[in-house]
């Protein structure tokens, strides 16, 4: 039987919590991602904005409610390839060129890659400036290019839903603004929804329709802030006297939880 | 120039050792059976380079053939290891008595399980080897980056397409690493084994027999020595030229 993909993925968390031994991580908590959208998770480091992550793509089981990825579990969606995820660190297997870890997650459990993907991994590379490191190999490039391997290889995949741990932390702040604009750019004619984790607070008003606040540990939504910057948002946008707004309104937001 | 001095340099080495130890021996007279002159070494070579080279090629056969058999098993045992703590923690203290015990001891009783000939040359070269290699393959397979065994979770990944893709190539650089102290014990042990199961060609069965003659003895023996030294030699420098070709993306190769 063939299960038919939706373009964007709609994830439901009911009461989920997530205790690990004695501490916990995450109090009880309901969220609906809805399709489409970029939903942020803020936080401090250490409130259990990485673990909500790794609870919805089925990297951990909750301890306590259900969590659903277009009504099927974490841990089905995931064998489908349905979640496109990107770690923290790059994670580039350094004996493979850039093109072939771009197309690692298409060569693994390739029964059920997408049979038609809306762009192959050589126009991907080409869209975030790689063509001429196709086949270079990841200590030869920079930090940033290397992150961008990482979202090509996530990209080419054609998921609905894709999931970011503090993608940009590692970079400095210049390549890390070019990288929320790349992203932008990348997703926009596709429109997989994804959450994304950050403690950047710029990143989280460029980036996202809404902003989950989370605070301190044991981590709770305090706040889900709406981000109503025009869309498609363009770079100007981070220039604009309503950037600025949101930010502060993010900070302040943040603040109320320290 | 970097090759230049790459060959100069080791060459270099060598002739300065050579040169020390034909002085030694003939600025101390020391007698042949205690050290022999690399000189003496050198004409016994020429006298019959073709039996000396059969012989090297017989005791390069049971190290290639035993090195293999243990690089295998250390590969499966290796990696059910790294797959479980509980096996890991469970093989661990087998491997080091394997490792500790003196091989040199058992050789005997080794023959008489397996019979003479060269079952128990190559069963003892792949005993002796195989703990090192499965270190080497546990402690490899270990250092696999976490984040990329998350990545490859995230897209449910086999367990066999984790070994392969990830695991293996991981475990290549300290699989080189130890390859080179299996080398050295595989081909201590072979020398030592041909001795003992009394076969008819190999270096260490001429030299076990040239150690019991007084006449020309010395001469044999140390030859032995000599071209047993040139296979090891010869096995670590192939070692080094597989690992710079296939290990090019790692950071130990890139200066």
């Amino acid at each position: 039987m063939v299960t038919i993909r939706s373009v964007s993925a709609t994830v439901e968390l009911v009461n989920v919590s997530k205790t690990f031994g004695s501490v916990d991580a995450l109090a009880p908590l309901d969220l609906t991602v809805e399709p489409g959208e970029i939903l942020t998770l803020l936080g401090p480091s250490g409130c259990g904005k990485t673990t909500l992550l790794r609870l919805m793509a089925g990297l951990v089981p909750p301890s306590t409610g259900t969590i659903t990825v277009d009504g099927v579990s974490p841990a089905k969606a995931r064998a489908e390839k349905r979640i496109g995820f990107i770690p923290q660190t790059p994670a580039l297997l350094p004996w493979r060129s850039v093109r072939a870890n771009a197309s690692l997650l298409l060569e693994i459990n390739r029964r059920n890659s997408p049979s038609h993907p809306s762009s192959d991994v050589d126009e991907l590379l080409e869209a975030v400036g790689l063509t001429d490191f196709a086949d270079a190999h990841p200590h030869q490039l920079s930090g940033g290019m290397q992150q961008r391997v990482g979202l090509v290889r996530a990209f080419a995949l054609d998921s609905p839903l894709l999931l970011m741990d503090e993608p940009f932390a590692a970079l400095d702040e210049i390549t890390r603004t070019e990288m929320r604009h790349l992203l932008t750019r990348l997703r926009a004619p596709h429109g997989a929804t994804v959450v994304f984790v950050t403690h950047s607070i710029s990143e989280a008003a460029y980036l996202s329709d809404r902003v989950a606040v989370l605070s301190p540990r044991p981590g709770r939504v305090t706040s889900m802030e709406v981000i109503d910057l025009e869309r498609p948002r363009l770079p100007e946008v981070e220039d604009s006297p309503r950037f600025f707004e949101t930010t502060t309104r993010l900070r302040h937001a943040l603040g109320g939880t320290a | 120039m970097k090759l230049a001095r790459s060959i100069i340099a080791p060459v270099t080495g060598i002739l300065v050792l050579l040169v020390v130890w034909e002085s030694i021996v003939r600025i101390f007279d020391i007698r042949r059976f205690v050290l022999l002159a690399p000189t003496k070494i050198v004409s016994e070579l020429a006298d019959d380079p073709g039996a000396y080279w059969g012989n090297t090629v017989v005791t390069a056969r049971h190290m290639i053939v035993g090195l293999s058999i243990s690089l295998a098993i250390a590969l499966v045992v290796g990696s059910i290891m790294a797959a479980s703590r509980f096996i890991e923690e469970a093989a661990q203290p087998v491997l080091v008595v394997i490792l500790v015990t003196p091989w040199v001891a058992y050789m005997t009783s080794v023959v008489i399980w397996l019979d003479f000939g060269e079952r128990p040359i190559i069963f003892l070269v792949a005993f002796t080897s195989f703990p090192v290699f499965t270190f080497g393959v546990v402690g490899g397979m270990r250092s696999a980056d976490p984040s990329a065994r998350e990545l490859l979770a995230s897209v449910d990944a086999s367990k066999w397409e984790v070994m392969w893709r990830l695991r293996l190539p991981s475990a290549l650089p300290s699989i080189f690493t130890t390859a080179r102290f299996a080398i050295a014990l595989a081909l201590a042990a072979a020398y030592f084994a041909e001795g003992s199961a009394l076969e008819q060609k190999g270096l260490g069965v001429i030299g076990r027999r040239a150690s019991l003659d007084q006449t020309t003895g010395a001469e044999v023996l140390w030859t032995t020595i000599f071209c047993t030294a040139a296979l090891g030699i010869v096995g670590l420098a192939v070692m080094s030229v597989a690992e710079r070709t296939l290990l090019r993306w790692h950071a130990s190769q890139r200066t």
